[in-house]
């Protein structure tokens, strides 16, 4: 399959699945920091799944483009400084409130749903299979989130309150995720993958009626604001990967 | 927290022609959070068709023995006929009270309903009976039953992926360094 691929096609595609699969690890890896800390037992258990599930995510996103660069993914994860990171900004920002860490996976879900319809149509075959196997996880990750933003927006003066927070802060960087690499316009004169433009546009019609239903305010005046190249990391970043690469790195050639 | 929401008791279908069976419960704000926690704490490892769940202050649970002693409810008449969901446990088997969905009967109360059941569905003899009004019962859509089921395609969720036990034991007899 992978010798069917234009070099330099083969070469947008590795780029844009690193941008996948660095925004899936980083999220369930910040996901996975309310293990234990959760305000219930079954909300842990409910967060822990989707940050596992987001973990199989971008493994399979890292083992598509392994078939493509021979690259082991467990490499690219735990031996990558900061500055070879392609997530968004979103992902890395510190966990913050429940309503905070909530949001930010309503907002990369609900743009995932839709990167997700796009790619299963795509014409490259290994990654529509793979898209549509995730499909049902995502369905249910926007049910689970979508939920809690409703109950918390519509709640108290408190959890509105905090939930507005939230979307001043995120609603901003949410819009990374639709920032073209500069491989992307192959991929999509290949049919490989849609035009981020179009993609930016059905996440938001479906986010700002759910948005407004849930009486949040989008902060419009936060925007525009120049499009941030996905090599582009805030400190928070070098922060979670010295948590998570430590251990790797003290015994590199360690067995697993 | 744990003690401002209410608690769901969870009933699970393993397969489409399986027993719908209590698995334990959930807390949750509201009926449909429940579910979604049920999903969560009770379905994607296991097998799983579909999922129930009842407040459990909704339930009117008594053992066959409690029921024997008490006197036949004698209803005043003026309730109005609700349909009640019976649950019934059969087997000591399992030593918690994991109770089967039977069937259904109308009553003017779940007292009343308790004993209609025990009349209709002792067969064979229950050993705890729990009733519910049919309508309290939210219910997984029958759509979604397939991301009910288990997560089967992912191994490294499980924690014999890993050789961890085997490599050790490798190690140890050393066959393999550690380093």
């Amino acid at each position: 399959m992978t010798a069917t691929l234009d070099p330099v096609v083969a070469a947008a595609l590795a780029e844009r699945l690193l941008a996948m699969a660095d925004d899936e690890l980083i999220l369930a890896h910040r996901n996975s920091e309310w293990t234990g800390h959760s305000p219930i037992l079954e909300e842990d258990i409910a967060f822990s799944n989707i940050a596992l599930d987001e973990m199989g995510h971008a493994a399979i996103w890292y083992g598509l483009r392994e078939q493509l660069t021979n690259e082991d993914p467990d490499r690219l994860v735990f031996f990558r400084d900061a500055g070879d990171y392609r997530n968004v900004q979103m992902v890395e920002l510190p966990k913050g409130d429940w309503a905070f860490s909530m949001l930010r996976q309503y907002l990369f879900d609900a743009a995932e749903r839709v990167s997700l319809a796009h790619l299963t149509a795509g014409s490259y075959r290994p990654l529509a299979e793979a898209a549509a196997k995730i499909q049902t996880e995502e369905i249910y990750h926007l049910r689970h989130t979508g939920l809690w933003l409703r109950r918390l927006g519509l709640g108290t003066e408190e959890s509105h309150g905090r939930m507005q927070a939230a979307l001043d802060v995120l609603w901003p960087y949410a819009r990374q995720l639709f920032v073209r690499l500069p491989g992307d316009e192959v991929l999509f004169d290949n049919g490989i993958f849609s035009d981020m433009a179009l993609l930016q546009r059905e996440w938001e019609d479906a986010v700002r009626p759910y948005l407004a239903e849930c009486e949040l305010t989008i902060p419009e005046e936060a925007l525009p604001r120049r499009d941030i190249p996905r090599t582009e990391h805030t400190e928070s970043l070098m922060a979670l990967l010295a948590e998570m690469q430590a251990v790797a790195r003290t015994d590199p050639m360690a067995k697993w | 927290m744990i003690d401002q929401w209410p608690r769901y008791e969870v009933f699970k279908q393993d397969q489409a022609d399986g027993p719908i069976r209590n698995v334990g419960s959930v807390h949750a704000p509201d009926a449909e959070l429940a579910l979604m926690n049920a999903r969560n704490v009770f379905a994607r490892r296991p097998a799983c068709y579909g999922l129930w769940v009842v407040p459990a202050g909704a339930i009117l649970a008594r053992t066959a023995e409690e029921l024997a002693r008490e006197e036949a409810a004698v209803s005043d008449g003026d309730g109005e006929s609700v349909t009640y969901a019976v649950f019934s446990k059969r087997s000591q088997r399992q030593a918690m009270t994991y109770v089967d969905y039977v069937g259904q009967v109308v009553a003017l109360s779940p007292e009343e309903a308790l004993h209609a059941a025990v009349a209709a569905y002792n067969d064979p003899p229950g050993i705890v009976w729990w009733v519910c009004p049919e309508h309290l019962i939210n219910r997984s859509d029958p759509a979604d039953a397939a991301a009910l089921g288990a997560a089967t395609g992912k191994a490294f969720r499980m924690p014999n992926h890993y050789h961890t036990v085997f490599t050790m034991q490798k190690i140890r007899r050393g066959e393999e360094d550690g380093a």
